[in-house]
This record gives C-alpha cells, structure tokens and sequence, in this order.
C-alpha cells in the first residue's frame, strides 16, 4: 500500500484491531497474505493457535493500520477466539465457496460476535476460493493495490450477478457450492459488509480491508487509537496533538539514556 | 491431530492472570509444549476485565466458590432509578494498577515486542482531599472540603500558591535530598534513620510542615497513615514517583493500559503463546495433581493432572496459583475493601493536561486521608483511581473510580463509598450520579512487607505463585517471580535464551 503523503500535514493515522474467523482451510491466513504480502503460497500449512500481522491501508482521508490477528480455524478448544474478538473494531469471517458446512460455522461466529463482541464492531462475511468457480476464471487475476478506489459492489449492487451465478451451479468445471445470493441475503439480513474473493488470484482481496475500513466509525477512531501515533516523531518533537492521549512506549530510548542518574 | 492425553507436556499454566500470562509470553518462544488452561470462562484471572453483565455473574461465582477466587463478598449494587445499562459499553477491570514508567515491566513488554500491542495512556495528576486553605482551624471542619493537585514535581513546588513559603523551602530540602544521586548503594547509609513513620522522618529531619505529610505519603501509594508507614517503606516510593516523571514524555510518571489494565496484558501474554503453538482451553481447572513414578515412563519426572473438563493428562511442570492449583496451602493473605463505580459524568476536572506538549491523561489518583473521613488520623487513606472515556472502559461522558481502602468488610467499603460521595459533589455537573458500582474484599499480600515475595516451588516441578500484591501500583516482583519460574522450566537451555527477549515475528513489521 503505497504511502502517499508527501504534503507537511500528514494524514491522521490510526490503528484498527481485525481479528479472522472461520471454519479451517477457508483460506483465512491466505486472505492476509495476499493483503500483506502481496503473494499466494499453494499448500500452506495450517496456522497453528494464531498469527499477528500489520498492514496500512491508505484512504483519502486517513491512513488506517490493520492489527490483523488471524485465528487457527481448527482450534480444538473454541477458547482463543475470545481473547482475539475481544475489544476488536472489525471482524472477517471467512467461508469456503465451494463447501457449505463452512458457510454454516461462519454463521455461528458472526452470531457469536453479535453476542459477545464490542457493540460497534465492523464484521465482513467473505465467500473465499471465487477461483474455483466460473466466475472466478472469468475474473481477472490482477489483484487490486489501490486503496483509494470506492469499494466495489456489496451486498446492495449485485443481484443481477446472483442470478448469473445460480445458472452456472450446475454448470461442470464449477465447483461452487454456495450461491452468491444466499450468503448475500444473509449478509444483508445481518448488516454484514459481503465480498466474494480469491486469495489465490487476488480478485477483491483489497477491497475487503479498503471497504471495512472505510466502515469503521469515525468516532470509533478517534476513541480508539490515537491519531498521531506511529510516526514516533510526534512523542518527541512536542508536537503531540492535543487530543492524543496515546504514551509511546519507544520513547523509552530517550529514557534510558537518563536512566542511573535520575534514581 | 494427537489427543491431550497422549501428548507429553512440558509445562501446563494452570490459571490465565497476569503473573501465569507473563510466564506464558516468556515460554512462547521456547520450544516448549506448553499446555494452558483456565477454571473459569474468561481471561485474567485476579486481573480480569469485564462487561457489567459479565462482572454480575463473576460476583456471583465469587460467592459461590469462596475457594477458586482470592476475593470474597463480591456484590453489584444499582442505584435505584438507575438506567439500564448497555453492558458491553464497559469493560471494568479487577486491576487497575498503575504501571510507573520505570517498572521493569514496560522494558520487559517492549524487549518481548508485544508493546505494540498494547496501549498506554498517562496518569496525571494526583489529588488530595483536605479541608479548604485558608481556613484558620487546623481541622478545617467547618469548611468546605476541596481536591488540591499534590505537587509531584520541583516545577509543581514552585508553580504552587497554596504552600506558603517558608514550607517550600522545607519541601525542596526534602525532595533534593531524595533524588540526590546515589554515589554507591552499599557505601549508603549515611546513618539515616528509616524505621521511624513517615511523618516523624520529614519532620525531624527536614521540617516538612504536617500539612504536606498526607500529600507527600500519597505519592508513595502507602495504604497506611503517615504515622504507620515507615520512612523505609515510603522514601523510595516517593522516590520513584519522581524520578518517573518525564520518561515517557512530560508532566507523568505512571501509565495505564488501555481497555482493562492487566487483563489487557494477560491477555497479550496469552496471545503470544498461541502464536507460539502453545494450546489454550478455557472451562478447564485443574482439580487432582498425582507424582507420577519416575520410573514409570522413564525420563523425567511428571505429574499427572486431572482436569475439570475430565480430560487427563501427563506434564512435567505444573505452574498455578493457589487458586488454580488443588492441594495447595492457602497462604496468609491481607484483605482489603475495593470498589468499581460508574458514575455519570466525565470528571473533567481531574484530568488536565499536566504539562505542555503531555498527554491529556486518562487516569487520576484522589486519596482521601482517613482524617478527612471523620475517622482518626491513624486510619487509613481511600485512594479512588479514577479513569476517563479514554481507557475505553466506559462511554464518553462517564467515568470509571476504582476504590481501594485498607480495611476489610463493611468498614472499608463505607470508606469508599464516602469518598466516592464526596468526589462526586465536587464535581461540576449537580445532577452526577453513581450509575452502578460492585463492590468485593479482595486477598492478597499487602506491600508493606519488607522482602518481596518470591516464587516458593512446593516440589520441583509443581510451581505456585505468591498472592497478588495489593499494591495499587504493578509490583515489579512479579517479573521476578515468572523469571524464576521460567528458569525452572528451561533449566539448562536459560543460558541460551534471554528472559522474555525476542524478535518481531514474520509480518508483524514496525510501524515505519
């Protein structure tokens, strides 16, 4: 994601906690990678417990740093995921397009979020592997880097293109499982964010996060994390904006310069 | 994938607080198949963070299984009239320590790389009840109580026009001494008498007037009186207080983590570990421990636990506290009354911004001597830690006063409530009011101890923590502890590792 600013007022920037949920092999880990990383790994092992990533996505208006923690789908003991969800302001809960078990435990984690989760928080439903289907082949391959784009098509847009999916259901070649227009109901029913993507080709991948983050609340930001921070230099300038109440701990290398004399 | 059972464990972390959850973060790169587990649902132990709805039914539980928490007598009271509440608005936390900037806990945080994670805000200003100045009687009982900002600073002392002048001067003396440097720490004592009270030491020694005795004692979070604190107890603590401020950045000394204090960190602790591969059950307590012969499948010797999920399993350590581990002596605790109110008002007024360029702080400390109280001068202070909308514990336009008094039972809680009454009518807003409080005894060791304590292990391979230290402020001994219980555990391989030092893992880059 490329960091436009070149002008004296740097965007404001702040940090949003996004925790990944679904059932395993969904391809959770492989939505990150192809977010973080630009890049698509065939067989990738299955995550064990959990993984912590960043990645910044640049808007018009803001710059927004995703803490991603990307959850273990097979978890045994359904215990983790609390601990990830907690204080989280977006949530993407991945299913597999061509297996609708996977769609059904997605289900079960948005209605837990819903239950346990913060009040506010963003939750995306996203119909992974769109590669395996007709649609996906059709689709191009040439993954979307630019974060100032509008989110494309949610849930309001595309009805036209769940009626073209339901007649390629049967249609050989075409391992899809899940119709766009259910998951897409059912989004809809829930206030979900909705997305079809290939981490594998790329195809909507980026407009995932760039459509959540524009989703989360203002408020929530400036709340939440502190603008200003991460740039380190606003800590030490004295610079800090006034509405910051933010402590960067990396200031402590100016701390232990001092350190012996003052205690 | 191999069930439970049949897995040999290195080490099982029974009991998810901060002291199990900080040995968690430090085994997370070990190589070590750690197993953790938790009795309750939740995360944090004795450092917990909850919603409301959450915090009822731990109130519950805590009266139903005296024998699984170190609290008792938790209840939720509602004002009546009170509104409803939208629980998940709040997270109200069992630990809302203060963290002082040079606790040995931010550069372990910062060397493990979970820092990043975490969010740290300011505690400003610290507050004094007194009787108004001014007024002529030395009781001040006719006149109307304020809140008077406790100079923390040489920069405080001067900019003060209360202190008259001939107490700053006193005042000066007595801070310059403290933060002289100290040329070597066994060639020291330059025969100073520190066994004596507080109140004795700063008068005999630098004139301090009476009047600042409370103001300087509350800068050493001493939960006693002046007259029950020793000089040895409370010198370095002031110490510290000073010599904290301006690390971080100007105008405080003490930080909080956002969103719940210690849960927040257990949390990270926990995190870490499950990044590492170590498994985690919630719902799971440890209810039998049997010693396994060594002989019996050779090796090392192990232990074999029964958990209350009815699994079985075989480790060779076993990590709790005396609350998450069966068979264990209850130690000796102290009680002490603690508070959680919510009230409906910002409390703007506690929290300006102390110095230029600082923070707007999201933490306040108001002590109310036990004097001010009604109550004689030898009781102990009320200290109400007070949080704003920005710790995100609560919605904006209200506040979070974490009580605490020295005093068990009704007694202490009567304390708290009068001082939270009192804070309350000072406050701008006429029409504040409590919108929910829970109230509970809390167990644990109180800091006036001497010696720190240590990590006893009962065997050699089943380790308990001590109690949670009652400090309102982190207790560094923890990082001791852990860092002994994490060398039991890696044992020869310490050597290879240091404690709790680590690099940024794959794609969790710096924020450049």
């Amino acid at each position: 994601m490329s960091e436009s600013t070149s002008t004296n007022t740097p965007k404001p920037s702040s940090s949003v906690k996004l925790v990944l949920l679904g059932e395993a092999a969904v391809g959770k880990s492989s939505l990150v990678l192809r977010f973080v990383n630009n890049d698509f790994q065939e067989n990738k092992e299955p995550t064990i417990g959990a993984a912590f990533l960043t990645q910044k996505c640049s808007l018009p208006t803001r710059t927004i740093k995703f803490e991603i923690w990307d959850t273990a789908g097979q978890e045994r003991f359904a215990s983790l995921a609390p601990m990830y969800y907690r204080n989280a302001q977006a949530a993407l809960v991945v299913y597999d397009v061509t297996k609708p078990s996977s769609l059904t435990k997605a289900k079960h984690w948005v209605a837990e979020l819903q239950r346990q989760a913060s009040p506010g928080i963003v939750i995306a439903l996203v119909g992974n592997k769109l590669d395996l289907t007709n649609d996906g082949s059709e689709a191009s391959g040439e993954p979307q880097v630019d974060g100032d784009r509008e989110p494309p098509a949610t849930a309001d847009e595309d009805d036209a293109t769940g009626e073209h999916q339901e007649d390629h259901d049967a249609t050989p070649g075409d391992a899809r499982k899940v119709s766009t227009r259910e998951a897409h109901s059912y989004a809809e029913e829930e206030g979900l964010l909705f997305f079809e993507t290939s981490a594998k080709t790329g195809v909507n991948v980026v407009d995932v996060f760039t459509a959540i983050a524009n989703a989360i609340p203002e408020s929530s930001l400036k709340n939440g994390r502190g603008a200003g921070a991460g740039t380190g230099q606003t800590t030490l300038g004295g610079g800090r904006p006034a509405e910051d109440s933010r402590v960067n701990l990396g200031d402590r290398s100016t701390a232990t310069a001092k350190e012996g004399c003052a205690c | 994938m191999e069930p439970l059972a049949d897995t040999p464990w290195d080490v099982t972390i029974a009991g998810t607080g901060l002291a199990q959850s900080l040995l968690a973060l430090a085994l997370s790169r070990s190589g070590k198949k750690v197993l953790h587990v938790d009795q309750n649902s939740y995360y944090g132990g004795s450092e917990a963070a909850f919603s409301l709805q959450e915090a009822q039914e731990w109130a519950s539980k805590v009266n139903e299984e005296p024998e699984h928490f170190p609290f008792e007598d938790a209840r939720v009271y509602l004002p009546e009239g009170a509104p409803q509440l939208p629980t998940r608005s709040y997270t109200v936390t069992l630990s809302p320590h203060l963290i002082y900037s040079r606790s040995q806990l931010l550069p372990t945080l910062v060397a493990s790389r979970v820092y990043r994670q975490l969010e740290f805000q300011a505690v400003g200003s610290w507050w004094i009840h007194k009787p108004q100045p001014g007024s002529v009687g030395d009781d001040g009982t006719s006149s109307s109580p304020v809140l008077y900002r406790v100079p923390s600073s040489r920069e405080d002392v001067f900019a003060d026009d209360i202190i008259s002048v001939k107490s700053k001067r006193t005042l000066m003396r007595f801070l310059r001494h403290i933060s002289k440097p100290q040329q070597n720490d066994d060639s020291e004592p330059e025969e100073e008498n520190l066994a004596i009270p507080l109140s004795e030491y700063l008068t005999s020694k630098f004139q301090v007037p009476a009047e600042l005795h409370n103001p300087l004692l509350s800068l050493s979070l001493s939960q006693a009186s002046p007259e029950q604190t020793s000089a040895g107890y409370s010198v370095p603590r002031i110490k510290r207080h000073l010599a904290s401020i301006g690390v971080f950045g100007p105008g405080f000394g003490s930080l909080l983590a956002k969103w719940g204090g210690g849960s927040e960190l257990s949390q990270v602790g926990c995190r870490a570990l499950a990044v590492g591969g170590g498994v985690y059950m919630l719902n799971a307590g440890v209810n039998s421990i049997t010693r396994l012969d060594k002989s019996e499948d050779g090796g090392n010797e192990r232990v074999q636990l029964h958990l209350s999920n009815d699994e079985t399993i075989k480790t060779e350590f076993v990590v709790g506290s005396n609350w998450d581990l069966p068979g264990q002596e209850y130690p000796a605790c102290d009680k002490v009354a603690r508070s959680i109110t919510v009230v409906s008002s910002s409390l703007e007024s506690l929290f300006p911004v102390t110095a230029e360029g600082g923070p707007i702080p999201a933490g306040a400390v108001v002590v109310f001597p036990g004097s001010t109280l009604g109550q004689p001068n030898d009781m102990p202070p009320v200290y109400l830690l007070v949080h704003s909308s920005e710790t995100g514990e609560c919605p904006p336009g209200q506040s979070v006063i974490y009580g605490s008094v020295s005093a068990s039972g009704a007694q202490g809680q009567s304390l708290i409530e009068n001082s939270v009454h009192r804070l309350l009518q000072l406050d701008a807003d006429p029409n504040v009011k409590v919108l929910w409080s829970l109230r509970y005894t809390q167990l644990g060791l109180s800091s006036s101890g001497v010696a720190p304590s240590k990590l006893e292990p009962t065997s050699s391979n089943i380790l308990c923590f001590p109690p949670p230290s009652l400090d309102l402020a982190f207790d560094d001994a923890m990082i001791d502890q852990v860092r002994d219980a994490w060398q039991l555990i890696v044992g020869d391989e310490a050597h290879k590792h240091e404690f709790m030092s680590f690099e940024d893992r794959e794609g969790a880059n710096d924020e450049d």
